[in-house]
C-alpha cells in the first residue's frame, strides 16, 4: 500500500452513498458546493440494496398475491395461480438495479465526484481512501459522515448453514423458506413475517422479549388479530437463548420466567443490534462525541462535536430509518452552504408494510395520558368506509387522539388499506399545530380511504356518520 | 415534575445572571420557598418555588446569564407531569413509536413538541432566536409569527453579541450584570428618544434658609425632598412631562400619579429607586422614604417594586460637583432633571444691589417627540419658581 504524500483538496467530502449521503450530495451540488462522495460498496446503501426496497418488493408481491382470490369474485380469472419465487428475486434485483442506476445518473448529472473505496479519517480535515492498492488522501473544508450502521454478527450468525439469516440475507434466499421463524418485533421483522406468510411459508413470530408490539394499544390489538387471521403464530415474552442448526432445521431455544421452549423451522431470521461505523472510520480518534454504543451525536443542523464534520442517518443516535437519513442529509448540506435549516424528528412517521399496512405518528393514547394531556381518542373502523367495501379491504382502523382542553391533535394511528399514503395528512396536521376543526372543515374525496380520517376526527365529537350511535337516542315524535 | 423557569419579572427584561442558589439538588422545598437569586435589570430578584417537592436538577452554574423562558430548576413534585399554563409541553415520553428491538440503538428523540408551524419556525431561525424560549400566544399555545417578531425585537436590543471577553494581556472588567444592563438601557434610550437638554439656574437662598429653620426645630428635611415635592407639583401643571409615548398605539399616556425616580450612585453602578405617590406624601414622609431607598440601593437590597413604575427621574449630582450635564432619559419616561453644585455667587438683585446668593444650576432633558422647547422652559420656570420661593410650595400642598 502506498500512502500518498499529497492531499488533494476537496470542498465537501461525503462518506457513504446511502439515502443520507446521496441526498446530501445532490442538495449540496444544487447549492453550488463541489461534492466528492466516497462509497465502499454500491450507491443506495442499505435502504436500496438490502433494506427498504427489497422488503417493499416482497411486501408488494405478497399484497398482490393475497388479492388473487378477490379477483375471481370480480370476474377476472387467469387460470391456475402459481408463485415463482425465483422470478420475484429477479424482479427485486431488477428494481434495485433500476433505482440504483437512477441515483448514479442523478449524481453524474449533478457533477458529483464518486470515489469507490473505504474511507478513513487521518486528521480532522483529512480523509484517506483505500481502494485496492491505492491510497489517496483528501483534505476537505467540510465532511458529512453518512456511513450507516451494520448488523452486529452474533455467534449464531457466523453459522454457515445458511439457515440463520440477518437482514442482509433474508431477501437473497435462493429458495422460499418452508417454515420461517422470525425473532423480532420491529417493522422489518413484521414485514418479513407477513410477506413470507402470504407467499406461502409457515411463519412463527417471536416477539423479542416483549409481551406486545410498541404501537398504540388499539393498533396492537388489530395487528394481533391480523396475524391470527394470517395463521402466523406469535410467541410473546420469550428471550432468545441459543439457536442451533441441524441438517434441514433451525432450532430456536427460548426462555421466559424459568420456562423454556424450543421452536423448530427451516430457517430463522434474527433482528440484530446495529453498530455504527464511527470507530472503523477512525473519526473516534479525533474525539467526536458519540453515545455509549458508538452512534455519533449531532444537533438539529447535523453538526457533530468536530466543527467542520457533520453526520447523518443511521450512524447518528436515534432510529435507523431512511426517512431520517434523507432529511438529515439535506439539512447537513444546507447548513454547510450557509442556510438556516434544521431537522426535527418529533413527528417521524412509523411505517410498516404489513398487510394491511400500519402507519402512525405522534403520541399513542397511553403516551398522551402519561404526558399529562386530557386525552380524547376516537377510532373509526374500515368496515364503515364505503371504498374499503368496494376494494374488499375492510380490515383496519384509524385512530386519532386529541387534547380535550385545547383540541390540539396529538397522535394518528392507522392500520388499514392506504394507511401509508394517508399518514402525510396526519404529519402535516401535527406540524401545523392542527386542532380537530382543522381536519373537520376540509372536503374529503368520496369514496376514498381519506374518509377514515374524517370520520375518526368526527368521532372525537360523536358526529361520525358511519358509526352506530352511542347509547339510546331519543327520537322526537310529532 | 415541575420546571422553574426564568420568567419576565420586570418591564421588558429578557436576561439575567444567576447570583446564587438557595437550594441544592436533592433538597426538599416548600411552595414559595426562594430558590434562586437573579441579577436582572438594576435589581436582584428571587425566584420562588412554584410547587412543593424535591429539587431534581439544576441546569446552570452561578454566574451564568440566561434568557427569559429558560428552565433553571426541575422539581419532582410527585406528579407525573404538571401542565404548564402554556400548552408548550416538554415531556420526555417517546413520540415515535419505538420500533427498535430491545437490542437496538437507544431512543434519543425525546418528545419535545414545538407548537409552531414549519414556516413560523423558519422565521425564528432566520432571526437567530431559539423558538424553545418563546411562549406561544396563539390558539392551543401555538407560537405565532407575531410572537417571534416580538421576541426578536426584544432580544436583539439586548443580547445578540457573543459574550466573549478578549483574553489578552490587559485588564478587563466583566461587561455583564448591572453594568451591561445599564449600558443596554442607556443605549436603548438614546437611540429611541431624541433628547433635548434645557439649562437654567435657581436661587436656593430662601430654601436653604427654610431648611435651617426647620433643622432648628428638629426637622431635618433635605433640599432634595423639596425638589421632589416641587417636581410633582410642576408635573401636575405640565403633565406632558409625566408621560410615556406609546408609539405602537399612537398615543401619549399621561400618568395619573407622580412616581419620582432617584438616580443613585452605588458601588455596582447606577440605580434608580422610585419614590411612589409623591403628591400624596408629606415632606417628612418623602425625606424618610428617600433615605431608606438610597440605603437599600447602596446595599443592593432593592426589590422589584422599589424600581418599578417611575414616571419622572431626578438626579442630584450637586454633592459631587459640576455645573451642567445632559442627562439621559430613563426610558420610557419623558423627562429627567439633574441638579448641580450649589455655589455662593454675587447676584444683582431686583433693587440693583449686589448680594451673595446660593445658586444652583439644573439641567432638564426631555423627549422632543412628546414635547417642545417652549413647554420645557415653562415647566422648568415653574419648578424654579417653587424652589426659589418655598413659601409658594405651601399654596400647593394638599
Amino acid at each position: 500500500m502506498v500512502v500518498g504524500e499529497f492531499a488533494e483538496k476537496r470542498d465537501l467530502v461525503i462518506i457513504g452513498g446511502g439515502p443520507g449521503g446521496y441526498n446530501a450530495a445532490i442538495r449540496a451540488a444544487q447549492l453550488g458546493l463541489g461534492v466528492t462522495l466516497i462509497e465502499k460498496k454500491q450507491l443506495g446503501g442499505v435502504c436500496l440494496n438490502e433494506g427498504c426496497i427489497p422488503s417493499k418488493v416482497f411486501a408488494h408481491a405478497a399484497k398482490k398475491y393475497a388479492t388473487v382470490p378477490h379477483l375471481s369474485s370480480l370476474g377476472i380469472s387467469t387460470g391456475e395461480i402459481n408463485f415463482d419465487y425465483s422470478r420475484l428475486l429477479k424482479y427485486k434485483d431488477k428494481t434495485v438495479n433500476r433505482l440504483r442506476k437512477g441515483v448514479e445518473t442523478l449524481c453524474a448529472a449533478n457533477k458529483i465526484e464518486i470515489i469507490h473505496g473505504k474511507a478513513n479519517f487521518t486528521a480532522e480535515n483529512r480523509v484517506g481512501v483505500e481502494s485496492g492498492h491505492q491510497f489517496d488522501t483528501y483534505e476537505f473544508n467540510h465532511a458529512i459522515i453518512a456511513a450507516g450502521s451494520s448488523p452486529i454478527k452474533t455467534d449464531f450468525l457466523t453459522d454457515n448453514s445458511g439457515r440463520i439469516l440477518s437482514s442482509e440475507e433474508i431477501y437473497n434466499l435462493k429458495e422460499m423458506p418452508k417454515e420461517l421463524l422470525v425473532y423480532g418485533s420491529d417493522y422489518i421483522a413484521l414485514e418479513i413475517a407477513f410477506s413470507y406468510r402470504s407467499l406461502g411459508s409457515d411463519v412463527s413470530l417471536i416477539l423479542d422479549g416483549k409481551d406486545d408490539f410498541s404501537f398504540d394499544h388499539s393498533i396492537n390489538r388489530e395487528l394481533k388479530r391480523m396475524l391470527k387471521k394470517q395463521n402466523i403464530n406469535i410467541h410473546r415474552g420469550f428471550h432468545l437463548d441459543t439457536i442451533s442448526t441441524e441438517k434441514n432445521e433451525a432450532k430456536v431455544h427460548l426462555f421466559k420466567d424459568g420456562k423454556e421452549k424450543t421452536i423448530t423451522g427451516s430457517h430463522a431470521y434474527l433482528t440484530t443490534r446495529q453498530y455504527a461505523g464511527a470507530a472503523s472510520l477512525g473519526i473516534d480518534r479525533f474525539g467526536i462525541a458519540t453515545t455509549e454504543s458508538g452512534f455519533i451525536e449531532t444537533n438539529r443542523q447535523m453538526r457533530t462535536s468536530i466543527h467542520n464534520v457533520f453526520a447523518v442517518g443511521d450512524i447518528t443516535a436515534g432510529n435507523s430509518i431512511a426517512v431520517k437519513a434523507i432529511k438529515q442529509g439535506k439539512i447537513a448540506a444546507e447548513t454547510i452552504a450557509g442556510m438556516n435549516s434544521e431537522a426535527d424528528l418529533t413527528f417521524l412517521p412509523t411505517i410498516v408494510h404489513t398487510n394491511p399496512p400500519i402507519a402512525a405518528v405522534g403520541l399513542t393514547e397511553h403516551e398522551a395520558i402519561d404526558a399529562g394531556y386530557s386525552v380524547k381518542a376516537s377510532s373509526f373502523s374500515y368496515t364503515g368506509n364505503s371504498y374499503a367495501t368496494v376494494t374488499n379491504e375492510k380490515s383496519g382502523i384509524t385512530k386519532i387522539i386529541k387534547d380535550e382542553e385545547t383540541d390540539l391533535l396529538l397522535g394518528f394511528h392507522t392500520i388499514g388499506a392506504g394507511a401509508i399514503e394517508l399518514i402525510s395528512t396526519a404529519v402535516t396536521s401535527l406540524e401545523m399545530v392542527g386542532r380537530d376543526e382543522d381536519l373537520l372543515f376540509p372536503l374529503y374525496p368520496h369514496p376514498s380511504f381519506n374518509e377514515t380520517i374524517l370520520e375518526a376526527v368526527e368521532g372525537l365529537t360523536e358526529q361520525a356518520i358511519h358509526v352506530a350511535p352511542v347509547g339510546e337516542k331519543k327520537v322526537r315524535m310529532k | 415534575m415541575a420546571e422553574v423557569k426564568f420568567y419576565d419579572i420586570g418591564e421588558g427584561m429578557n436576561e439575567g445572571e444567576i447570583l446564587n442558589y438557595f437550594v441544592e439538588v436533592g433538597e426538599k422545598v416548600a411552595v414559595d420557598q426562594p430558590l434562586i437569586e437573579m441579577q436582572t435589570d438594576k435589581m436582584v430578584a428571587e425566584i420562588p418555588s412554584p410547587t412543593a417537592g424535591i429539587i431534581k436538577a439544576i441546569h446552570f452554574d452561578v454566574g451564568e446569564t440566561i434568557t427569559v423562558g429558560t428552565t433553571i430548576i426541575e422539581i419532582d413534585n410527585g406528579q407525573k407531569n404538571t401542565i404548564p399554563e402554556s400548552a408548550e409541553r416538554t415531556e420526555k415520553s417517546a413520540a415515535v413509536i419505538a420500533l427498535q428491538t430491545e437490542q437496538n440503538t437507544p431512543q434519543t428523540n425525546s418528545y419535545k413538541r414545538i407548537l409552531a408551524a414549519p414556516y413560523t419556525r423558519k422565521i425564528a431561525r432566520d432571526y437567530g432566536v431559539d423558538i424553545e424560549n418563546i411562549q406561544g400566544t396563539g390558539p392551543a399555545g401555538r407560537i405565532t409569527e407575531e410572537d417571534i417578531h416580538q421576541f426578536a425585537d426584544h432580544s436583539t436590543a439586548t443580547n445578540d453579541t457573543p459574550n466573549r471577553i478578549m483574553d489578552q494581556a490587559e485588564d478587563t472588567i466583566p461587561f455583564k450584570g448591572i453594568r451591561k444592563q445599564i449600558a443596554n438601557k442607556m443605549n436603548h434610550s438614546l437611540k429611541t428618544i431624541p433628547h433635548v437638554t434645557h439649562f437654567d439656574e435657581a436661587d436656593l437662598t430662601e430654601l436653604l434658609k427654610l431648611r435651617k429653620q426647620l433643622k432648628k426645630t428638629g426637622e431635618n428635611i433635605s433640599v432634595v425632598a423639596f425638589f421632589i415635592k416641587a417636581a410633582a407639583i410642576s408635573l401636575k401643571a405640565y403633565p406632558i412631562f409625566n408621560a410615556q409615548l406609546d408609539e405602537e398605539n399612537e398615543v401619549i399616556r399621561l400618568a395619573q400619579d407622580y412616581h419620582i425616580g432617584l438616580a443613585t450612585d452605588t458601588e455596582s453602578g447606577l440605580m434608580v429607586p422610585v419614590l411612589h405617590h409623591v403628591s400624596q406624601k408629606t415632606l417628612r414622609e418623602i425625606q424618610t422614604e428617600m433615605k431608606a431607598l438610597t440605603k437599600k440601593a447602596q446595599e443592593g437590597k432593592l426589590s422589584m417594586t422599589d424600581v418599578k413604575n417611575g414616571t419622572f427621574t431626578m438626579s442630584n449630582v450637586g454633592p459631587l460637583g459640576g455645573t451642567g450635564a445632559t442627562p439621559i432619559i430613563n426610558h420610557p419616561e419623558t423627562g429627567i432633571m439633574s441638579f448641580h453644585k450649589t455655589k455662593k455667587m454675587p447676584v444683582v438683585m431686583e433693587d440693583e444691589e449686589i448680594a451673595i446668593r446660593s445658586i444652583m444650576n439644573l439641567s432638564f432633558s426631555f423627549d422632543h417627540r412628546v414635547a417642545d422647547g417652549a413647554t420645557a422652559v415653562a415647566f422648568t420656570n415653574y419648578f424654579i419658581e417653587l424652589i426659589e420661593n418655598p413659601s409658594k410650595l405651601l399654596l400647593e400642598l394638599v
